[in-house]
This record gives structure tokens, C-alpha cells and sequence, in this order.
């Protein structure tokens, strides 16, 4: 009987039913779609703002004072310190590997030019290609890491064409300066070599560095002959902003309880990563950008917070919504309900007939909206972030429990109230 | 009574009687105006407030002396009157220059800045202790404080050695034209005599100036003040022979010979500014990870005591503006001023524009999304309510009321919900915008008037359309059948 009373509602009152279920098809959707960005809003935000550059430092131990402070320039000092570049696929293989988002080491030389002056020239990686021990593979290098540059003239230089290690990238006002043009050829010496080099590409960076040129680490290696050294390494990594532990532990790790420091270890905050880089990269110092790691952690913070402050608005207005719309649809149905207790219906009974109804309608609802709200959040990904957003399984049963609390919080005490109404006067119609 | 009367008298009484439902359509057009209203001025403001918190990367813009200019408090202070006084977060000034910490043989570079300013420009600046608040006191960067041992507290004696050393430059390579040349030589009785002298643009001496009060003050000691003495220099190139060149001044030979020989020994460098030393308190120490680490940084009024110039090097902007606004403020700045230019720092101005422009991108879509939503949920509400009342609309056709009538009662009370709940959603709205503005970006948000019509006009344009769908149904259909309640 009650499996007819039910089947009878839902079919014979569809129109109502359906404006309901839709009613609760958008809410869901409006909450899965919000809770779906709200989660992984962090990681896109995060991605983005890679266009920083890096935000980790990797230098050898003691060196950077002395040639940073006194300007000794490259085999000016007599034990200058210097990483291994066989080492750097390692900074693949820590904990927070996969977190490394790019990164790229400099070996800096000073080079003579025709006429005699001396420019700066970077050895580094572009797009330099890396298979690691774990068998995947990845490019790295500037190309990535200097994102904000602009290649006026010419091309980016590229590692994979053959000619890569006689061609060097030139900056806007060294090239005005020397009056040098895209695919000019460039005779340069330095301290163990000489040879005559093209310039494949010239940049604007907007900094220092336009009055610097770029070569391959290799040709910088042998021309100044320090085969296998790098001066420094740049780290880009995705990280969680620092709280109280992290910075607790960036000033000594060892001073950490065993659980905190586990948990230290396991979280991506900077300093983590760093501590990571500086166990696999031999006599390394790694040190967090502070203005590119501290902004990161502050604006990742308040987008977060805008997007769920945003979504609780957004869900608050939608349990109102779907909660008013059950409370006018019971209401509605009370003559209904008032003939089903005059001839005779318990009221426990007719609460779980009309109960039933709804919370059937709402599942129905809630059924279509979250893969329509899973659609909105993959509209938003791929519109705002060119990329898809995640389907977090903790979204599911949030969703679930919260249009079922909203549907039972909007229908019971309308129910209730009707019941206590006599059932003469309901069906009188009087109010 | 009149027919207008009537009319007002029944959506009244409509809204009164009706309570509980009537409740609920207000509610539901309430919360689909808040909603509006909120989302809009959050998104209106998130360009500016985010902005703002981009400026923790530092400094987006640097004014640079142009060539053969000099930068100093007042042609910064005139060059920054391009850039609106809220768009300027900071501006803070640098002066470079080498110290000397003469006991531990080590030498830094020095920065000499305004600190108050550097809060603003450099937020990410991590300060161990405190920044300087007087003169005398210093700010260590962490690499030199680890080097040389320094702690919080300690005192450090810096000195500034002019640039130039004397010997640098032999007295010929110093015979430009325009220079400025000084020197001494002994004379009579072991008193050094001191002259300056300037040359023209053909390098010959266009003015001297001699300091001879180590002499003995009747003989020597008037050679300063004998114009016809001094004026026979001028026009003379060096070197100079006595006797030969200029004849000695009367009384007082071994003064004179003195002059000569220390014009012809004077350099452009062997300027009279002595090494000038002061002692600092350390108050902070400095964290960046960058390259500030190497530096120490002291207010700009030491440096100028030191060095006795008020010229910076540098003064770093952080403005808060679009991409273009910043081009704008760059070109403006650099046409208008004579001696200031002023450039970009690309890796943060480029960045910030394409993170910012995602961000407002993403509330944007996120706004439109929620609208959209609410604004369903607030028609399929509106319409449970009003077809509802089937029966009444029935009953009053039975009645003789016309369609037209009707529609129009249901359809001033729609606009009547909609008015109260969008007045009630705007405020409520800005409310909610207001608490986002102050927990997320801690600064209070600006109301937007136009707002309050917009989320009136759309709750009113919801709620009518919303009735309008239901009535029509219910209109028309035969008042017996509604009245039967089939």
C-alpha cells in the first residue's frame, strides 16, 4: 500500500515532483561544482604562479658569500666551491618529487669579446632532457623557469637541435650595445678556450640579465674548463604555504619532536623540500626565495579563503532555496494530507508516506546534479586554468548528506504543522 | 471605493493573510538578491584587493637616474607625482655604496634606504630583532651576520672610503679638461700647503684656491688672499715651473715653491674628503634568500653624512595597477621628468597580470555559475507558491474577475516580493561582501550604488516572470474545473 500511495505521487503529480527534483538537481550541482573548484583551486592557483620563477635555491655550501659579497669572479678564489651536475636528476627522486615542477642550474663565466670588453655568459639548461633512474623522463630547464622573457629576435635556443652548443642567447641591451642581430656569428674567448658561436635567439627580461648572454651548460663547462660543475640551481616546486611547524623546523629540524618532525617531513612546505634537496645534492645549501615563497603562501591562503568563503554563501543559498521549495510543496498538499488522517491514517504513517516521496524526488535530484555540477567545475577549470579540475571523492558524500539534512529540515516541521491542524479544517480549506 | 484602492487592498491583504507562504517567496527572492548582490561587489573588488596582495612580491617598478641626471629626494619626490597616491603602495629610495669594517678587514655593500618604505615595497623581508628607527642603527643581512659574527645588540664600526684613493691616478692622466684637481706639498717650517684647482675645457687652470694657515701668518700666510698673486695661474697648463711660469709671491718663496709643487703634484682623486667612520647598533637581522642577505642596510641620512651627497641609485616602486596602467605610469614618468626614468620589473609586473587575470577570470565564472543557479531556484520557488492558489484564481473567475485582472493582482505581488526581497538581498548582500572583504583581505570593501537598483530590478524582473508562467496556467483553465480541484 505504501509502495502505492508513494508510486502514485511520484507519478501522477510529475509536475510537481519534477520541479522539485530540479530545484534539488541545481543545488547539488551548485554544491558539487563549488566544492570541486573550492578543492582544487589550490593546486591550479599553486601551478600558476610558478610564472614567479623559482622558489628554492640550491648553492654550494660556504661559496655564495665570497663570490656574491667580494665579486670574485670565476676561478678568483682558490677553493671555489661547486655542485655536480650528474647529480641534479636527483632532486627527481625525493619525497617531494613530484611536487619539483621544474628547475635548472647556472655556471656563470666571464667571456672576451672581439673588442675586448667582458660580458657575463650563463651556462644553463633550456629545454635540456633528463631520464631519470625512475624511468620517466622530463625537459627542463629556463625555458620553463624565465617565463616572463620575451624572445624579440630570433628563437629560443634549442637543446635538441644539433647545433646547440655553438649558439649562445643574447640580451636586449647587450645586443643593442654591440649592435648584434639574431643568427650573427660571435667570436668569444675565456679563460681555457675560444671559438666562434651564433646567437640563436635575443631576449628582454626586464632585468640584469639583458645585459648578460646565455650558452649551453656544456659550452660553458668546457670553455672555462670545469667539466661536471654548476654554481648554482634554481628549484621551481609547488608548496604548501608555511604554518607555525614549518617555521619551527626551518630554523633546526633536529630540535622537532619525532611525530612533528614526520609530519614536517611529509607536508610540502619549502622547507621541507629544501631539507629533501639538501640530502640528495652532495654539499648543497638549499634556502628558500623568501619574496617568491611568501607570496605564494599568502595569495594561495586568500584565494582559498575568497573561494570558500564564496561557496559557503553558494551552498547556504541553495539549502535555503531547495528547503523553501519542499516546505511550499508539503504545504501545498495539505488537503491531501488532511484526507489521508480523516479517514483514518496515523500520523507517523502519513510523515513517512510523504517523507518517502521527497527524499526518493531529492535523490533523483541530487542523482543529475552532481554530474552536471561536475560538469560546471570542468567548465571552470578548463575555461579559467586551461586544464581539468580533479573529481575529489570527498565531494560525493558532502553533497549527499547535505541535500538529504536540507530536503528532511525543509519538509518534517511543515508535515508536523499541517498534522496538528484538524483535518476538518484543512480540507475546509480555511488557513 | 476606488479601483486602485481595491487593488493595493488585496496584495496587502494577499501578503498579510498568507503569512507563512508569502514568507517563503520573500525568502527565497531575499537570498537570490544577497546572493547577487554579494557575489557582484566581491567580484567588482577582487581585481583591486588581490592586486594589493600581489605587492608582497616587491617592487614592480624602478626609477633610475637618466644618463648624466641625478636622482635625489626631490626629483623622486616630483617624478612619483605621475602615480596617483592610491595606486602607490611604497617607494623606497636606494643608495649604494661600499662600507669598510675596518677591524675585522672585511668590506660590505652598504644600502642606505628609508625603512618605513621598504615595509611596504618588501613585505617578504623577514627580520630577525627589529628595522633601524634612528640614525646609528643597522640592518645585517644574514650571510655577513653569520660571516662576521655579529648578534643583536652588538655595535660595528663602518667607515666610508671616498672611491677614488689618492694615487690612484698620476698627476698627468688627471689633467682632463673640467677636472678638479687637489694637492699638497710641504712648506716653510714642515706646514703643508693645500690647493684646489679647476681646469677649463681646454685644461688649463680656470680658478685656484689655496690653503696656506699652517704658514707663518705675515709672510705665507697672505699668499690665500693675493689676487694679483693667484691670477697669474689662471690660463696656465701644467705643470708649472717658478721663476719660469708664475713668479714667487713676495716674502715668502719656500710658500710659494710649495703652491707650485703641489699643483703640479695635485690628482683629480686626492679630493681633501677624509675616510668618514661611524659606530651602528645592530637592531635586525635579515632573512630574503636572496641576494639582500650579503648587504647591510642603514637609514639614508647616514649615508648622506657619510658620503656627504644626497644621490641614490635606485628607488624601487610598487604600484598597485593593470598591466597597462603600469606602461602608462612608465612612459609617463620617463617623458615628463628630465633627470628620472623609470622601468618595469618584468618577472614581477608580467606575472602578476596573468595570475590576476585567471583569478578574476575564475570568480567571474564562478559568479556567473552561482547567479545562474540561484536564480533558477528562485522561479521554481516563486511558481510552487503561486500555483498553489489555483483555487483562489478559480473562485475569482467564478466571481466575474477578468483575466486581465488577475494577472495583474498576481503580478503586483510578484513585483511587491521582488521590491522587498532585492532591498533586503542588497543589503544583506554587501553585508556578506563586507565580512568576505574583511576575513580574506583584512580591508574594508567600497559599495557599489548602482547595485542596489541592479538587485532590486533583477529580483523584481525574476519574481514577475516567475508568476507569470503559473497564472497563465491557471487563468486558463475553467474556473469549475480548478474550483473541483481536478
Amino acid at each position: 500500500m505504501l509502495f502505492r500511495m508513494i508510486r502514485g505521487v511520484l507519478f501522477h503529480q510529475k509536475g510537481k515532483m519534477l520541479l522539485i527534483a530540479l530545484t534539488i538537481a541545481l543545488g547539488a550541482s551548485l554544491a558539487t561544482g563549488m566544492l570541486n573548484v573550492v578543492l582544487g583551486v589550490e593546486e591550479k592557483v599553486n601551478k600558476e604562479l610558478k610564472n614567479y620563477g623559482a622558489n628554492i635555491t640550491v648553492k654550494p655550501k660556504d661559496s655564495s658569500l665570497l663570490s656574491d659579497i667580494y665579486d670574485v669572479g670565476e676561478g678568483g678564489s682558490l677553493n671555489a666551491a661547486y655542485l655536480r651536475e650528474d647529480e641534479l636528476g636527483k632532486l627527481k627522486t625525493i619525497f617531494w618529487a613530484f611536487n619539483i615542477v621544474d628547475f635548472t642550474p647556472f655556471l656563470d663565466a666571464s667571456v672576451t669579446l672581439p673588442d675586448l670588453s667582458s660580458v657575463k655568459m650563463t651556462g644553463t639548461w633550456f629545454n635540456h632532457h633528463l631520464d631519470l633512474p625512475t624511468g620517466e623522463s622530463l625537459d627542463a630547464g629556463v625555458v620553463g623557469m624565465r617565463s616572463w622573457w620575451d624572445v624579440t629576435e630570433g628563437r629560443w635556443l634549442d637543446e635538441k637541435d644539433g647545433n646547440a652548443g655553438s649558439e649562445i642567447m643574447v640580451g636586449a641591451l647587450l645586443a643593442e650595445k654591440m649592435g648584434w642581430h639574431a643568427s650573427d656569428t660571435v667570436h668569444i674567448a675565456a679563460s681555457h678556450g675560444e671559438q666562434d658561436v651564433t646567437i640563436a635567439g635575443i631576449y628582454d627580461a626586464g632585468g640584469d640579465e639583458d645585459e648578460q648572454m646565455f650558452a649551453t651548460l656544456d659550452l660553458v663547462q668546457s670553455m672555462t674548463d670545469r667539466e661536471n660543475k654548476v654554481a648554482s640551481i634554481e628549484v621551481s616546486a609547488l608548496t604548501t604555504p608555511d604554518n607555525e611547524l614549518a617555521r619551527r623546523a626551518a630554523r633546526n629540524p633536529a630540535a622537532l619532536s619525532s611525530r612533528d618532525y614526520e609530519t614536517w617531513y611529509c607536508t610540502a612546505y619549502v622547507s621541507a623540500i629544501c631539507y629533501q634537496i639538501q640530502e640528495v645534492i652532495t654539499g648543497s645549501v638549499a634556502s628558500a626565495v623568501r619574496k617568491v615563497a611568501e607570496s605564494e603562501g599568502t595569495i594561495l591562503d586568500k584565494t582559498k579563503l575568497l573561494m570558500i568563503l564564496i561557496t559557503a554563501l553558494s551552498l547556504i543559498g541553495s539549502a535555503l532555496g531547495i528547503s523553501n521549495l519542499v516546505t511550499a510543496s508539503v504545504m501545498e498538499r495539505s488537503q491531501e494530507i488532511g484526507l489521508l488522517k480523516a479517514i483514518g491514517a496515523r500520523d507517523h504513517s502519513i510523515t513517512g508516506v510523504v517523507m518517502t516521496e521527497i527524499l526518493i524526488t531529492a535523490l533523483v535530484g541530487f542523482g543529475a546534479g552532481y554530474f552536471l555540477g561536475f560538469g560546471f567545475a570542468q567548465l571552470i577549470g578548463h575555461s579559467v586554468f586551461g586544464s581539468s579540475i580533479d573529481m575529489n571523492p570527498k565531494v560525493a558524500p558532502i553533497v549527499a548528506g547535505l541535500i538529504a539534512l536540507v530536503t528532511i529540515a525543509g519538509s518534517l516541521p511543515a508535515i508536523r504543522q499541517i498534522l496538528r491542524l484538524r483535518p476538518a479544517e484543512v480540507l475546509h480549506g480555511g488557513h | 471605493m476606488t479601483k486602485r484602492r481595491m487593488f493595493l487592498r488585496m496584495i496587502t491583504a494577499s501578503l498579510l493573510r498568507r503569512r507563512s507562504r508569502m514568507l517563503i517567496a520573500l525568502l527565497s527572492i531575499g537570498i537570490g538578491a544577497t546572493i547577487l548582490a554579494g557575489l557582484v561587489t566581491i567580484y567588482v573588488d577582487v581585481p583591486r584587493q588581490m592586486g594589493a596582495q600581489f605587492r608582497s612580491y616587491g617592487a614592480n617598478m624602478l626609477l633610475l637616474p637618466k644618463e648624466d641626471a641625478e636622482l635625489n629626494s626631490e626629483t623622486l619626490a616630483e617624478a612619483l607625482k605621475a602615480i596617483p597616491e592610491d595606486a602607490l603602495v611604497g617607494a623606497a629610495p636606494y643608495r649604494y655604496v661600499r662600507l669598510d669594517m675596518t677591524s675585522r678587514q672585511q668590506s660590505f655593500t652598504a644600502a642606505g634606504t628609508d625603512f618605513e618604505q621598504i615595509t611596504k615595497t618588501s613585505p617578504y623581508f623577514s627580520i630577525e630583532g627589529e628595522y633601524p628607527e634612528r640614525t646609528r642603527q643597522v640592518l645585517v643581512g644574514k650571510e655577513i651576520a653569520d660571516t662576521i659574527g655579529v648578534k643583536l645588540g652588538s655595535t660595528m664600526e663602518l667607515t666610508y672610503q671616498p672611491t677614488a684613493k689618492s694615487g690612484d691616478q698620476t698627476p698627468e692622466e688627471s689633467r682632463v679638461p673640467n677636472a678638479t684637481l687637489s694637492g699638497s706639498a710641504e712648506g716653510f717650517g714642515g706646514g703643508v700647503v693645500y690647493v684646489t684647482a679647476r681646469l677649463d675645457r681646454e685644461g688649463k687652470i680656470a680658478s685656484l684656491s689655496v690653503d696656506a694657515s699652517t704658514q707663518t701668518p705675515e709672510y705665507g700666510g697672505q699668499v690665500p688672499e693675493d689676487e694679483t698673486y693667484l691670477n697669474q695661474f689662471i690660463g696656465k697648463a701644467l705643470p708649472l715651473t717658478q721663476g719660469q711660469d708664475v713668479d714667487a709671491f713676495t716674502g715668502a718663496t719656500v710658500t710659494s715653491a710649495a703652491v707650485v709643487d703641489a699643483l703640479n703634484k695635485a690628482t683629480a682623486s686626492a679630493a681633501p674628503v677624509q675616510p668618514k667612520t661611524l659606530n651602528f647598533t645592530v637592531t635586525g637581522i635579515l632573512t630574503t634568500g636572496g641576494e639582500e642577505e650579503s648587504y647591510v642596510f642603514l637609514s639614508l641620512s647616514d649615508i648622506e653624512i657619510m658620503t656627504g651627497s644626497d644621490q641614490l641609485d635606485v628607488a624601487e616602486l610598487s604600484v598597485s595597477a593593470g598591466a597597462e596602467q603600469l606602461e602608462a605610469y612608465v612612459n609617463q614618468i620617463t617623458e615628463s621628468s628630465a633627470s628620472v626614468q623609470a622601468r618595469l620589473v618584468k618577472r614581477v609586473a608580467r606575472s602578476e597580470a596573468s595570475v590576476l587575470e585567471k583569478l578574476t577570470a575564475l570568480v567571474f565564472l564562478v559568479t556567473l555559475v552561482v547567479l545562474l543557479l540561484t536564480m533558477i531556484c528562485v522561479s521554481t520557488t516563486m511558481m510552487a507558491v503561486v500555483s498553489e492558489r489555483r483555487r483562489e484564481i478559480g473562485l475569482r473567475k467564478a466571481l466575474g474577475a477578468s483575466d486581465g485582472s488577475i494577472r495583474a493582482e498576481f503580478l503586483g505581488e510578484g513585483l511587491f516580493l521582488g521590491l522587498l526581497g532585492g532591498v533586503m538581498g542588497a543589503i544583506l548582500g554587501f553585508v556578506f561582501a563586507q565580512v568576505v572583504s574583511v576575513n580574506v583581505f583584512g580591508s574594508s570593501i567600497t559599495f557599489q550604488p548602482l547595485l542596489l537598483p541592479a538587485a532590486i530590478i533583477v529580483s523584481m524582473a525574476i519574481a514577475a516572470a516567475s508568476c507569470l508562467l503559473p497564472i497563465k496556467r491557471a487563468v486558463a483553465i475553467d474556473p469549475a474545473i480548478v474550483l473541483k480541484g481536478e
